[in-house]
Formats: structure tokens, sequence, C-alpha cells
């Protein structure tokens, strides 16, 4: 399985290059999503990432081709919904999930970007780096580690040791976070 | 069109019966329990392995599958609750006809489960209906589920059935009736803006 080529383009030729993949015979729209690069050295910011395939390639061997550009946090790219109307979809999720703006959404309702697949009334954007989950602050793991451990009293949320700083995943509060 | 339906009563039969006559109302009630299953994750295939022919909960009796929640009686929730999910399970928990049963099957019905930190995630069924059986495992086998119908049933058992016990039962989680819990017929809807792509049948 060879690894999909994957072109990086500028932001503000976005929309260029996704027309030119078109052209080229990328004509399938599969997928597009963002991950969170805001820690990144340099550069700092979102990629943006659009998978497309040539669905005229022959089954089972369909070409396909990752775009990628980097969104700098607070800024919003082109919509891509004036080539593919089933980006609209994929829009209203990287949306919702990274608080990426699209300028020119359009999916023919008038409506606009707006939340897709979260509940109402939820804030924020969780898939970002900063979003706390603050279910970890809330609530112990409710279940036990080990079988043969019994369940904690009650939850019992740091029985280690205060040791040296762990490096957590993304996400994760530490211990100072959250109200006492 | 809302229907107006009183507070549900159990009858004078049933409120006023002699013991042993409770008794085996209790154990009509206890065998013949028609399932609604709420499948929601990979639990509900251990819960649709256990209605089949090599566990067979019917012959426990439970009837697989009641038509919708009006008709049943019990309620499994089989899978993660997604806080998006939860006003749907709560609707049709109201749908149900009183008195009505709740297993939580599976961890993440029961706390969550591994996604008990998700964004998105409701951190156990109960926050949302009262649960009568906590089914634990992830995913637990169909056996379990025949101990937690069991289980449900000694407590059927173990029941005084009167309309007092069953609004004291109720007081503190009933937010609707079934009756109140409707919506107007289907209507088909209007064709507006866009081009249709073809005739809509």
């Amino acid at each position: 399985m060879n690894e999909t080529p994957c072109r990086d383009v500028p932001l503000a030729e976005w929309t260029a290059a996704l027309t030119a993949a078109r052209g080229e015979g990328f004509d399938f729209f599969d997928w597009l999503t963002a991950v969170d690069e805001t820690d990144a050295e340099e550069n700092p910011g979102f990629d943006l990432v659009c998978h497309l395939m040539n669905s005229s390639t022959g089954r089972g061997s369909l070409a396909r081709v990752l775009m990628r550009t980097r969104v700098p946090n607070g800024q919003s790219a082109p919509s891509a919904t004036g080539l593919w109307s089933g980006a609209a979809w994929h829009e209203r999720e990287t949306y919702e999930m990274f608080g990426i703006g699209f300028e020119g959404f359009d999916d023919g309702t008038g409506l606009g970007l707006r939340p897709l697949l979260l509940p109402n009334g939820f804030e924020g954007t969780p898939l970002r780096k900063s979003f706390v989950l603050a279910a970890r602050a809330s609530k112990a793991w409710p279940g036990s580690k080990e079988p043969g451990e019994g369940a904690g009293e009650g939850g019992q949320p740091h029985t280690e040791k205060p040791g040296r700083r762990k490096i957590t995943a993304p996400g994760v509060p530490d211990i100072t976070w959250g109200p006492r | 069109m809302r229907v107006e339906l009183p507070m549900p009563r159990v009858g004078p039969v049933n409120d006023d019966a002699p013991r042993p006559i409770k008794v085996v109302l209790n154990w009509g009630r206890r065998y013949s329990l028609w399932v609604f299953n709420f499948g929601l994750a990979c639990c509900a295939i251990e819960f649709i392995a256990a209605s089949m022919a090599r566990h067979d909960f019917i012959r426990l009796g439970v009837i697989p599958f009641a038509p919708g929640p009006r008709q049943a009686d019990l309620m499994v929730v089989s899978g993660t609750v997604s806080d998006k999910m939860a006003p749907a399970i709560r609707r049709l928990y109201d749908q149900m006809p009183e008195p009505k049963y709740v297993i939580s099957f599976g961890s993440c019905a029961n706390s969550g489960g591994p996604y008990w930190d998700s964004y998105c995630v409701t951190k156990g069924v109960d926050q949302l209906i009262p649960v009568d059986v906590y089914v634990p495992g992830c995913p637990p086998r169909p056996e379990a589920l025949l101990q937690g119908i069991i289980r449900l049933q000694e407590k059927i058992a173990s029941e005084t059935l009167s309309t007092k016990s069953i609004r004291a039962k109720y007081a503190g989680s009933r937010r609707a009736a079934a009756g109140e819990v409707t919506r107007p017929l289907l209507v088909k809807p209007e064709v507006t803006g866009r081009e249709t792509g073809g005739e809509l049948s």
C-alpha cells in the first residue's frame, strides 16, 4: 500500500488548488477535516486536509490525493462547497469541532455554518487540543483498573503518589484544573 | 391533536385484591415482558444474541420485540448513550405505559464505560431515566443479560402493584405521560427552492 501523495498549498491558493485537482480528474470528494497543529514550532494553526479520488482510474485502484493547507488560528478558510456540494457536511463538522470558519459556505439552505453533530447548546470546539475534558475533573473513572481490584470507594481520582509531572494527552486536565 | 388521558390506574381488582391474587397477577406480569431494544452500539449485538435460539430469552417470558415503545414493558438500553441521543431516549421512555422497567446493559449505558471522559457521551443512562437493573460488562455476555432479566423478574414478583404504589414509583421521574408525548400525523413536505433532481414519489 503506497502512501497517499500529499500536496501542501498556501491558504490563499486553496480553492485554486482544489479546482486544479478536480481538473486533473480527482473529481470524487471523499472527506475534509482538520488537524490541530497549534503547538507546532513554526507557522502554528490548523491543517485543513481534503481527500480526493479519481473516479475514472478503474475499480479497486482509485488514484487518490491529499490536499493540505495551514489555517492560522482565528482565520477562516475558503469553502469548497462551490466545487463539491457534498463538502457542506464536512465543513459544518470541521466548523463545530475545530472552530474553523468557511467563507462562501453554501449548502443550499441559506442557513450558513451551523452545528451538525453536537447536541443543542453545546459550547466549545471539542477536537481542539485546548478543549478540556471536564468529565475527567468532575467524575472519577467509575471502574477498577485491574481485575480483582475493588471499585474505588466513591471514586478515587488520583491514587498514585504525586511524583514527577507526567506527560498527559491533550485535553486531560491537570490536578489544579477545575472548581475546588 | 392532543389526547387527554387520566392518570394511570391499575383498577380496583388489583388495588384491593388479597395477597394470593396479587402473587398470581405479578406472576403473570413477570413472565410476559414485551421488550423494546434500544440498541446503540456493540452491546445490542449481544442483546440480539440473547434473543436468538442459543440463549433464547423467550423461555424466560421476554418477548422480542415490541413494535414500539407504546407496546413495551421493558426497555433494554444497550450501548453508548450520547448527549445528542439523550432526548430521544427520554421521549421513548415517556411513551412506554406504566409500569415500565429499564435494564441498563453494558458499561457504556451504566456509566459511560470507556468513553466516560468524552465530550459527547452521557455518563450513564440513569442520568436520564430510572434504571431497575444494571448489567456490567464490555460487552456483557448474553448469559449476563439472562441473569439481569431474572433479577428484574424477582423484583417484579416482590412488587405490590397498586395505583398508589405506581404513582409513588414514578413520582420523581415522570416528566410526561404517554398520551402527551405525541406528535401530529406526518404530512408530505413541500418541495421548495433548488432543483429537485427528478420526480419525488
